[in-house]
């Protein structure tokens, strides 16, 4: 069991213009399930890998449970990692596959088997251990892949987009088991993914990253209703946050001269306004702002695309609600996420409390 | 695509059946020659059919060889053939895979160069660099051994660049999953580089043994000792008798005898040798 902690990480790959991961502070307490989230080319793998000690730390410090693990090698950091492409050994059996890294550390063979049955029973993979990979499922793979992890007794899990290769379903029975299983080991784990509905169902600890810094650390709940910087308002959330250019002028939120909002706790100036679909709903009645451009039924909701002054947006309904070409928007201004136009960041720190119970309608 | 139109059928065919003739053919006639008695050949016409003689000739070059000839017996050369053959193949193997793996695996300065000067020894084979290479051999005092007769041969741009291509294709994340299961180079070489390669070093070892088998010119340039002689100058040394006809039955014999090993090879080695030219699943 052991903690991770990450001060000024850099990475800087040879013949690079600029650093891939730019000094990430993190700290990843014993046991935490923290998934690093971002769109591709953000840094996130690189972070892992560099936990992992596949990858050498430009400059900065990692120490797993208070030992710095720059200079070691991935067999001494007492790591077990997932990839993606499960990597298994082709030429071995399952069972040479999980017992692999166990012979090479000089285990006696008992301890081997022992381990190697329990791994396969929590698995349920016990069927399989003659087989070779070739011969197993994408999911079957994948299983495999964790039994390696498991077998070893790690004190860190590392996971690359474990996932990704799998079909959907697949995937959201696998990301159950994935959680139970780290639940019941309480192993820390850190997992790379660039699918946020995966990182919201996974983590404990959720680290938004973009461009190779860290946008936001958090719970999942905290991430989805207190965003600090449009990024992460844009990123967590499905369906995605909209995200509108105005102004705030006297505590008035203005859209392209049109005052859609009063009573809001921000200082003056252009602003990001996002608002998420739930919070948006629409009633017909022959006026209004917004106008329908389509919709995408989901069955127990509905998704309606549309524009306000040119602005995309969409809102989340129910289907029995009724629609028209044209519509009224109706929200609530506390639900509104106001960040600095220019550098992003979150200008209403607390939800805006005076409008609260007065419904805006645009 | 599977095309299905009888035309076609008989045009592909026709190419294949001339195609096995074109190569058949010259078997067939050695076969057939020598089981006639050396008078048969005199008249200019080839024969097309077994001769009366049967097996004799076949028994006298394995009992006494081809001494008229100054060559020694059969079974000698056959037996130097397949030490330098096998040196050969097993040595090119050897260095070629390790050469690979160095290049594939490491990051060392000029490791590029490395590579491309390998690549480029394609462009000289024993046949061009003959006499450099007799020079070198002959200061060494390698003549008339078997090392004079396998190592300057051994050297190889073919299989490096084809265990290149087999290491490239293993990805990536199998050296790091064996890195992180505490396999260090070597041992990652003997554990998973040498094993998922196998099916490449089956297919590789067949063409090796026959080119090896098949060296012709250079066995002829650094062996002037007898007991070193290969097969391959033995039928040579026969067929240019001085005073005499050559004596064809026995040559064809003989012929037919040097054919074998490499058909051996190919035909156990077959199974592995499709799969590690066509498998490309790792």
């Amino acid at each position: 069991m052991a903690d991770i902690k990450l001060t000024r990480v850099e990475k800087t790959y040879p013949g690079a213009s600029e650093p891939s991961v730019k000094g990430v502070d993190l700290q990843i307490n014993d046991g935490e399930f923290v998934v690093l989230v971002g769109p591709s080319g953000c840094g996130k793998s690189t972070l892992l890998r560099m936990i992992a000690g596949l990858e050498t730390i430009s400059s900065g410090e990692i120490a797993i449970a208070g030992r710095v693990v720059n200079d070691m090698e991935p067999m001494d950091r007492n790591i077990a990692m997932v990839f993606q492409n499960y990597a298994l050994y082709p030429h071995m059996s399952v069972r040479q596959n999980l017992s692999y890294g166990l012979k090479n550390r000089k285990m006696p063979k008992a301890e081997i088997n022992r381990r190697v049955d329990d791994a396969a029973s929590i698995l349920q993979i016990g069927a399989l251990l003659d087989r070779k990979p070739r011969a197993l499922s994408g999911g079957q793979r994948q299983r495999v892949a964790m039994g390696r992890a498991i077998v070893r007794e790690p004190s860190v899990f590392l996971f690359d987009e474990p996932l990704s290769n799998l079909d959907a379903k697949l995937r959201v029975s696998m990301r159950g088991e994935i959680r139970q299983l780290q639940k019941r080991l309480g192993t820390t784990s850190v997992y790379v993914t660039h699918d946020q509905m995966e990182a919201m169902t996974l983590a404990d600890k959720l680290v938004v990253l973009n461009a190779g810094r860290v946008e936001q650390v958090g719970t999942p709940l905290e991430l989805f209703h207190q965003p600090q910087t449009v990024f992460v308002a844009g990123f967590i959330g499905s369906p995605g946050m909209n995200l509108w250019d105005g102004d705030v002028r006297q505590g008035n939120l203005v859209i392209d001269g049109v005052e859609v909002a009063r009573g809001v706790r921000a200082p003056d100036g252009p602003v990001v306004a996002g608002l998420r679909p739930e919070a948006l709903s629409l009633q017909t009645g022959g006026d209004g702002q917004f106008i329908l451009s389509y919709v995408e039924e989901l069955g127990s909701t509905r998704l309606v695309h549309g524009h306000f002054n040119g602005q995309p947006v969409s809102a989340q309904m129910t289907p029995d609600q009724p629609l028209d070409q044209v519509m009224r928007m109706v929200f609530d201004s506390a639900d509104l996420h106001l960040f600095d136009a220019a550098t992003g960041a979150r200008v209403n720190s607390a939800p805006a409390i005076d409008a609260a119970s007065t419904p805006e309608t645009v | 695509m599977v095309e299905n139109r009888p035309l076609l059928t008989f045009l592909s065919h026709l190419v294949l059946i001339l195609g096995v003739i074109s190569v058949a053919l010259p078997v067939w006639l050695a076969l057939v020659a020598s089981t006639h008695p050396s008078s048969a050949f005199v008249s200019g016409r080839v024969p097309l059919w077994f001769g009366p003689d049967g097996l004799s000739s076949y028994i006298k070059m394995m009992d006494q060889g081809a001494s008229t000839s100054g060559t020694p017996p059969i079974g000698q050369m056959m037996f130097n053939s397949l030490v330098m053959a096998l040196i050969i193949t097993v040595g090119k193997i050897v260095i070629s895979m390790l050469s690979a793996f160095a290049i594939c695996y490491f990051r060392f300065p000029f490791r590029v160069l490395a590579f491309w000067a390998i690549f480029i020894t394609l462009m000289l084979p024993v046949e061009v660099r003959i006499v450099p290479t007799f020079e070198v051999v002959a200061n060494l005092g390698m003549l008339n051994s078997y090392a004079g007769l396998s190592i300057p041969l051994i050297a190889s741009a073919t299989a490096t660049f084809l265990f290149r291509q087999v290491f490239l294709t293993l990805p990536d994340e199998l050296t790091e999953a064996a890195r992180i299961d505490g396999a260090g180079p070597m041992k990652f070489f003997w554990d998973h580089a040498l094993p998922l390669s196998r099916t490449n070093i089956a297919a590789l070892a067949v063409i090796l043994f026959i080119y090896g088998w098949n060296q012709y010119l250079w066995p002829l340039i650094v062996t002037t000792d007898e007991s070193y002689y290969t097969i391959v100058m033995g039928i040579k040394r026969m067929a240019s008798v001085v005073d005499d006809a050559p004596r064809w039955n026995d040559i064809m014999a003989v012929v037919v005898m040097a054919m074998m090993p490499p058909v051996l090879v190919v035909v156990a080695m077959q199974k592995l040798f499709v799969k590690g030219l066509v498998e490309t699943e790792k």
